[in-house]
């Protein structure tokens, strides 16, 4: 299993972190440089923090666990109307991405009021594309709990809820958590006390996040999807000329890769592995309800009965 | 006059009703409507569900025409022009870009800062252009303001809605289900114990 890591420490000797993580079948997945320091998010082999640790040691880096690296998060708003942008949704957006994750910001068309609101089946099959859903609701505790029994059917990613009131998750139907002191906010998040708030959802996000890679480590996929971004990066050409934000973005478990699905969908499915296998055999290359994108699900080991 | 006199949120819902007031407070300073609201009061039930906002308005100076700044009279012996005299410089631009509208670039001079000499029949436009309307701003704030409280400030869900604006109140009634009667008397009680205070 891999483990989510984050790295912050001077740019003099980094590359010795990222080949030591890079030989002990880590991957770096993103590397900010900013003037002398740098920022890795990185995965590594769960057994083999030690020595990472270690070499961060040496290089008087700091290393922290950063449990939202390499995740697709869909933050969700009721209506892409003034009521909930640009702030908070912006705000919760912008404070998961600084944190690792990759987040898509989804408006409703028909997502407003508590007896009203209601989710079309293509906005269902796009959230449902993602690792986590958070759900950013408003000021009312009778609204929360009237609005969770019906809005979240047919998700079946977990669902993070956030409102105003200091509700239990047992309180909020269907959700997977539930985390208070958001509301409807119209102003930038930047006070101490609402930037704790922020801390507070990224950790829970973290917890949820958690279980869901225990749950995967259960019947692990045949393929990390971070070998598959890997593997595309190196094959496919046409991936470095793609403008798109992180063409290849890390899910959990898949990847969505930001290329035209009728055109790339079959090099994709042959692209060959050194262990003698192709993509097809190990993943499924599916159609992505987001523009005309793909997206790849590894199969589980249960299914091929190997891992590569 | 003070800004905000009262500002009342009521709601059997204790932090919702503390949220509810941040973002009136919010919407309030970054649309500048401070000055503009005298007297404000909000009731909120979610389970009925209704939302009533009802404010008392200061809204300020009425419109501005062109003979309030400006001298308008007759141009030179024998031709067909207006001379206009500014006083006030401040609204040139707004006064031009009305003219150049109505009149047509060609015809406008101005042969100095303060003075604009408009090609037409005297006669017949001297009149019309004194009672010109330049500024409007009661009917700015009043833009604003239905901007604030209909599309920021009443919960998005809440697609019913009953209202009433004078130059003197505003008040909105809003649900998701039909308007009941009673939740439209309370809203006129509220905006009269409003103006109640306000004579007091």
């Amino acid at each position: 299993m891999l483990e989510p890591i984050m790295y912050v420490g001077g740019v003099y000797k980094h590359n010795h972190l990222v080949e030591l993580v890079e030989d002990l079948g880590g991957y770096i997945l993103q590397k900010n440089v900013m003037q002398t320091e740098v920022v890795l998010l990185m995965l590594v082999p769960i057994n083999d923090i030690a020595i990472v640790e270690a070499k961060a040691k040496e290089l008087l880096g700091k290393l922290t666990r950063a449990p939202l690296t390499g995740s697709e998060i869909a933050t969700v708003a009721p209506t892409l109307a003034y009521h909930h942008l640009p702030h908070l949704d912006c705000d919760v957006a912008e404070f998961l991405r600084k944190q690792g994750a990759k987040t898509n910001m989804v408006g409703l068309a028909r997502g407003v009021g508590k007896r009203i609101c209601q989710l079309t089946a293509y906005e269902r099959d796009l959230i449902n594309e993602h690792d986590v859903a958070v759900f950013i609701l408003g000021n009312y505790e009778h609204c929360i709990i009237e609005k969770s029994k019906r809005l979240y059917e047919g998700i079946e990613i977990p669902v993070v809820v956030t409102g105003a009131p200091e509700l239990r998750t047992e309180d909020v139907p269907n959700a997977t958590a539930y985390v208070g002191n958001f509301g409807r906010i119209l102003h930038h998040m930047r006070h101490s006390e609402e930037l704790r708030t922020l801390d507070k959802l990224a950790e829970v996000i973290g917890k949820v996040l958690d279980d869901v890679r225990k749950e995967i480590a259960k019947d692990p996929p045949s393929i990390a999807p971070p070998r598959i971004k890997k593997e595309i990066e190196e094959q496919v050409q046409e991936i470095i000329d793609s403008l798109h934000p992180l063409p290849i973005t890390l899910q959990l478990n898949g990847a969505r890769v930001k290329l035209p699905y009728e055109e790339f969908h079959e090099m994709l499915e042959n692209i060959r592995f050194v262990e003698g296998v192709t993509m097809k055999e190990v993943a499924q290359v599916l159609p992505s309800k987001m523009r005309n994108f793909i997206l790849i699900k590894p199969r589980p080991k249960s299914e091929t009965g190997f891992v590569i | 006059m003070e800004q905000l006199e009262t500002f009342i949120v009521e709601s059997p819902d204790a932090v919702g009703a503390k949220t509810t007031r941040s973002l009136i407070m919010d919407t309030i300073a970054d649309l500048s409507l401070s000055r503009v609201i005298g007297r404000l009061r909000v009731f909120v039930d979610p389970v009925e569900p209704v939302f009533i906002f009802a404010a008392l308005l200061r809204l300020g100076t009425p419109s501005i025409k062109l003979k309030d700044f400006a001298k308008v009279d007759m141009g030179s012996l024998g031709k067909d022009e207006i001379k206009i005299e500014i006083d006030k410089e401040a609204f040139t631009v707004k006064l031009l870009n009305k003219l150049w509208a109505r009149y047509g670039k060609e015809n406008i001079e101005q042969p100095d800062k303060k003075v604009l000499i408009v090609k037409t029949d005297p006669i017949k436009e001297l009149d019309a252009m004194r009672e010109l309307v330049i500024e409007e701003p009661q009917q700015e704030v009043l833009d604003r303001l239905i901007d604030a409280i209909a599309l920021r400030i009443i919960p998005e869900g809440f697609r019913v809605r009953k209202h009433e604006l004078s130059m003197s109140h505003v008040l909105f009634v809003a649900s998701e289900d039909t308007l009941k009667p009673e939740w439209l008397a309370k809203g006129k009680d509220m905006l009269e114990s409003l103006r109640r205070e306000e004579n007091a």
